[in-house]
């Protein structure tokens, strides 16, 4: 098994991973202007509810996961409209307002369902496939053509459907967009919907492969912020570009820092981190963002 | 001479002359968390300087971890005594503040938040990834407790009234800031941008003077606390920890010099005193507060009284009004 | 600001302090209430209701009193370390159950001691920690304060040490020449870890090579340093070792190096018992067929689900069932409670959160018990002077008789070292193959794990940030560390 390929792989996964948790995040931030930091604790519940459905034998896997997505989906909607319509164009109080409601979801989780150890999903399909001299494991395989599927049809919605277009519209310009007969409300519950779906779908997806616990979400929040910011808060291109540069940086300094100087995977993350902040530095559009 | 003594500074010194009495009155455990209220109250009083102006920053608590981790590799490492290395202390967490200033002033509002969070993480984690001089995730231990001659600040007691002063030596200096020019150019400068700027107002220069001054009391902050724990370890500067500085500002409200103050001593107390009840449940406790406070108090505490004051006001009208009708 | 306005912000600030005072002093009267156990209550028969304290003026002397022995529990009850922490809290209150219900311990003028449990959630902060040590000893009164130990009790432990009060820790790596009453005397982690590397290298001689990975943290540092010498000084090579992030999510590129070392064993460590299943996990995943060693294996039938039970045969790791014969065996015959018994209620009244130190923790009540038999006083220094003299009061080890030891290694006796059984996993059930000495390994390759201990950092003076001769001499440790010096 070539080590090279392997962790390529590694990256591959983890590029389509971070693209789904950031193309949500940076949806909202273009169409509504909304920074939820919360959306960790979203991918959060989305796990959890695999883990209440799926792993206690209630649901299919897939069917669970889509349960994640709806119920995240209406807690999602919940928090737009009662703590970011009424601060709609202060962006700064927004994100203020989803920090009450991160440990607001932590705690609740934590209390119903006790800390401890973390909750263990068996996988949904096991056992592994070799490709190209490497290994991978169905689960992990499984999430790619899922995301690719939730993009797909997530671009086709945008660019085909009313409601897609609708969306653009208020990303591009709102007031012309009132103009126009498109109800903000509306388009703001439809692209939290949206959002909020993508990260529990990604906390189902993930679900069996990483630590379930009320924390979860703090990794991925930091992550999907990484990779928005130098993707371009509100460009989903420019998140899919991001996440594929993120995973695959992830991934190598993981596998090849010298670990005499540091720990890798930490160093993975300084990295990550301080190329989000050179880039909010220099070009804080990010790679594909449009100016402010 | 009398008259030119402003409230607040009579205030200040009401305040510590009942914080001076607390050894009297309560027991070394609650000693104990009124110390560490003090301590906060410094990072919270000056995470409003910069706030002042705008910018609110997610990096704080790092910075106060900068001071922290300063102080204690020199003293314990370097053998140099306390009262110089907290200053010191302060000073790199200023030095550090200043050198990043720039590109972390070229984010604005929302950009600054995340950027300065970026950073914050970014040193966190140097923290945790080296070992050397770190001490890694577990920390850094034995940092020596600060000493005068023979008399070493071992108990709880003798702490408290190092905290209680070096507290109000930063509120003394900080209140001063924010009553002079300086800090009224800051205000302006957060509210009026444009106006500023027409009147040639150096914004940066001033942004830049709140965040390294800032960045020097939070540093300071955090050296008493580590010389305090005698530990200085990562998760004390996590993200957890700054969202409670946040929520803090934010429900005292960052107006006056005091709202901080108000938000820090009664989430603080209310937070202790309900411990054994309520302790898995504060941070949510916390989360409902904040966004409570936001709709419902949006200038935080500290606008009560002038809310109190309408409500009276409006209240005596209506009477009025009844009355003669 | 107006003068008006401002006299009122004075007054609402001054009103909050005084609220700051007098709050936290009314409830100080009122008292805190009792913690109550979280989970269902068990199904053992409820404790019997303590009676007042009464103490009439009047009374005879030969009245005999009822004290509650208050015993803090200082450790993570939340955040992401807490499955080190409240499965242990929950194994104390069976404990507390059974101790009460048979009538805890009667001294010899009569008095009944009953015993009570009072956690403090420190979230593994050291704030917390110190401040949660604080409220036990001074507001709470405890007489034995229960930690899991790493930067919580370096924060904690001076406090405790000035105040004469007993501590205890599962990792002997908080102990240092000045950590005088703070004992290790059911786990000594990582020590005991070198009984199962070396149980391996002897009884798989197949087997030459040894990779190891853990979080870097007190917990997997020190570990990395004690299997790595076990694994060197039994003659395996060490081909790679890593310490990883404690907040990695993502195991796979460190399971991909570690299989690419072509190792012979792969070895977790002691990683947190969650990366334990996603590591084995991931190995599985990607298709290694190797050996297997770990620390901890917790709810390995989780992991057996995840994988499959030919995968995980021959898994070595250092954790028994306590339904295991071997441990049936009057091993502690002074145990308060049988182990398969222990077992049955633990599991029927918090199912699914049995870890390794669900039954640590109560074991060390169980040679409290014994030390205060012994003092005939729950006194802190009188209990703790009784239990280093286990031989004559019969305080045992979980595992056996112990010996206190320590200073040839963390400077201070205060380890208790027992032999320590080395589990394999034998179609999907863990089964003791054998108890190993632990300070017979030392005996033989002490240079070895001094050597290791030192490259990571880990040894006491390192930890004090002192230089070694100062330390020896502080400390009249010329004995046990002055070879060091001759190098």
């Amino acid at each position: 098994m070539e080590l090279a390929l392997q962790q390529a792989l590694n990256g591959a996964l983890l590029s389509v991973f971070y693209a789904v948790m950031a193309i949500g995040f940076t949806l909202i931030f273009g169409v509504m202007g909304i920074v939820n930091l919360a959306h960790g604790e979203l991918y959060m519940v989305g796990a959890y509810v695999v883990w209440l459905t799926y792993a206690q034998g209630i649901l299919p896997f897939p069917l669970a996961v889509l349960a994640g997505a709806g119920i995240v989906a209406g807690i999602g909607i919940g928090m737009e409209r009662a703590l970011f319509r009424p601060m709609r164009g202060n962006v700064l109080m927004g994100a203020i307002l989803s920090v009450g409601m991160i440990f607001i979801l932590q705690v609740f989780v934590a209390t119903t369902w006790h800390v401890g150890l973390m909750k263990n999903i068996p996988p949904a399909i096991k056992g592994s496939v070799e490709m190209f001299g490497a290994i991978a494991p169905w689960q992990r395989l499984v999430v790619i053509p899922s995301a690719v599927a939730l993009i797909g049809g997530l671009w086709w919605f945008l660019r085909r459907t009313k409601q897609g277009q609708a969306l653009r519209a208020v990303a591009q310009d709102p007031e012309a967009a009132t103009l126009q007969g498109i109800s903000i409300d509306r388009v703001g519950i439809i692209a939290m919907a949206i959002a909020a779906a993508l990260a529990g779908v990604a906390g189902g997806l993930m679900a069996p492969i990483m630590r379930v616990d009320p924390y979860m979400g703090h990794t991925a929040l930091i992550m999907a912020l990484m990779v928005t910011i130098v993707g371009g808060l509100g460009s989903i291109e420019g998140a899919l570009v991001a996440s594929f540069i993120y995973g695959f940086l992830v991934a190598f300094v993981t596998g090849y820092f010298p670990k005499e100087i540091a720990s890798p995977a930490t160093m993975a993350i300084i990295i990550g981190a301080l190329l989000m902040f050179i880039m909010l530095a220099v070009r804080p559009r990010g790679i594909l963002g449009r100016g402010t | 001479m009398v008259r030119k003594i402003k409230g607040g500074y009579l205030g200040l010194a009401v305040l510590f002359a009942m914080l001076a009495a607390m050894p009297f009155i309560i027991g070394e455990y609650r000693l104990t968390t009124v110390l560490m209220m003090m301590i906060w109250v410094i990072v919270v009083v000056s995470y409003r300087l910069l706030a002042t102006t705008g910018e609110f920053s997610l990096g704080h608590v790092v910075v106060m971890g900068i001071g922290a981790y300063s102080s204690a590799i020199m003293s314990r490492n370097m053998g140099m005594s306390f009262w110089v290395t907290a200053p010191l202390g302060g000073l790199i967490a200023a030095g550090f503040a200043a050198a990043t200033a720039r590109p972390l002033f070229r984010m604005k509002g929302m950009y600054f938040l995340l950027g300065s969070f970026a950073l914050g993480e970014a040193i966190r984690l140097c923290f945790r990834g080296f070992k050397e001089p770190f001490g890694g995730e577990g920390g850094f231990w034995y940092v020596p407790t600060p000493s005068i001659g023979s008399f070493i600040f071992s108990d709880t007691i003798s702490y408290f009234y190092l905290v209680l002063g070096v507290t109000a030596a930063c509120l003394f200096i900080m209140y001063r800031i924010d009553q002079s020019r300086i800090g009224k150019a800051m205000v302006a400068i957060h509210s009026q941008d444009s106006l500023c700027e027409s009147l040639g107002i150096n914004i940066l220069g001033y942004k830049t003077l709140a965040y390294i001054t800032a960045s020097f009391f939070a540093g300071i902050a955090g050296a008493l606390l580590g010389h305090y724990m005698t530990t200085v370890s990562p998760p004390q500067f996590a993200i957890g920890p700054m969202l409670l500085v946040l929520i803090w500002v934010v429900v005292g409200g960052t107006n006056t010099f005091w709202g901080p103050i108000a938000g820090v001593f009664t989430l603080y107390t209310i937070q202790e005193t309900l411990r054994g009840v309520l302790v898995e449940w504060m941070p949510m406790f916390y989360g409902i507060i904040l966004i409570a406070m936001v709709f419902a108090l949006p200038g935080g505490l500290e606008s009560l009284p002038a809310r109190i004051a309408e409500w009276r006001k409006a209240r005596r009208e209506k009477l009025a009004g009844t009355g003669a009708g | 600001m107006k003068r008006k306005d401002l006299r009122k912000l004075i007054i609402v600030v001054s009103l909050v302090t005084a609220l700051a005072v007098v709050v936290p002093l009314m409830s100080g009267c009122l008292g805190a209430p009792a913690a109550a156990p979280p989970e269902a209550p068990p199904e053992v028969a409820p404790p019997v209701e303590a009676p007042p304290e009464v103490a009439p003026p009047e009374a005879p002397p030969e009245a005999p009193k009822t004290i509650t022995a208050k015993i803090g529990f200082l450790a993570p009850l939340t955040g992401p370390v807490a499955g080190w922490g409240l499965p242990g809290l929950y194994g104390d209150y069976i404990w507390v159950e059974h101790f009460n219900a048979e009538g805890g311990i009667t001294l010899s003028d009569g008095t009944q001691v009953l015993a009570e449990m009072v956690p403090y959630d420190n979230e593994y902060i050291t704030e917390k920690a110190l401040t949660g040590a604080k409220k036990l000893v001074l507001e709470d009164e405890v007489v034995l304060v229960q930690m899991l130990g790493g930067a919580t009790a370096a924060a904690a432990v001076p406090f405790m040490t000035d105040q004469m009060m007993i501590s205890t820790t599962l990792l002997p790596s908080d102990l240092t020449p000045s950590t005088l009453y703070h004992l290790a005397p059911i786990e000594v982690c990582p020590f005991y870890n070198v009984t199962g590397v070396e149980w391996l290298a002897l009884n798989k001689p197949e087997l030459k090579t040894f990779a190891q990975v853990a979080q870097d943290d007190e917990l997997g540092r020190p570990g990395m340093a004690a299997m790595n010498a076990s694994a060197e000084a039994a003659g395996l090579e060490v081909v790679y070792w890593e310490l990883f992030d404690p907040e990695t999510t993502d195991f796979a590129p460190i399971v991909s190096k570690m299989i690419a070392s072509g190792a012979d064993i792969l070895s977790w460590g002691i990683s947190y018992p969650d990366y334990v299943n996603l590591l084995t996990f991931e190995a599985y995943n990607q298709g290694y067929e190797g050996q297997l060693h770990s620390c901890t294996l917790d709810f390995y039938d989780a992991v057996i689900e995840k994988t499959s039970v030919e995968f995980m045969e021959g898994f070595i790791w250092q954790f028994p069932d306590f339904d295991d014969p071997a441990m049936q065996e009057p091993l502690n015959p002074y145990r308060l409670i049988e182990p398969a018994v222990f077992w049955d209620d633990y599991q029927a009244a918090y199912p699914g959160t049995w870890s390794a130190v669900s039954w640590e923790y109560q074991a060390q009540l169980d040679e409290w018990m014994m030390a205060v038999k012994a003092a005939d006083s729950i006194d802190p220094m009188k209990v703790f002077a009784a239990w280093k003299h286990p031989k004559e009061n019969n305080i045992y080890h979980a595992f056996g008789e112990g010996t206190w030891w320590g200073k040839p290694f963390w400077g201070i006796d205060n380890a208790f070292m027992a032999p320590w059984p080395v589990v394999e996993m034998q179609n999907g059930k863990a089964v003791i193959v054998e108890f190993r000495d632990q300070l017979d390994w030392w005996e033989r390759n002490k240079e070895t794990m001094v050597q290791w201990n030192m490259d990571l950092g880990e040894m006491w003076w390192q930890r004090m940030g002192i230089d070694i001769e100062s330390g020896i001499k502080m400390w009249g440790l010329e004995e046990e560390f002055g070879y060091l010096l001759e190098e």
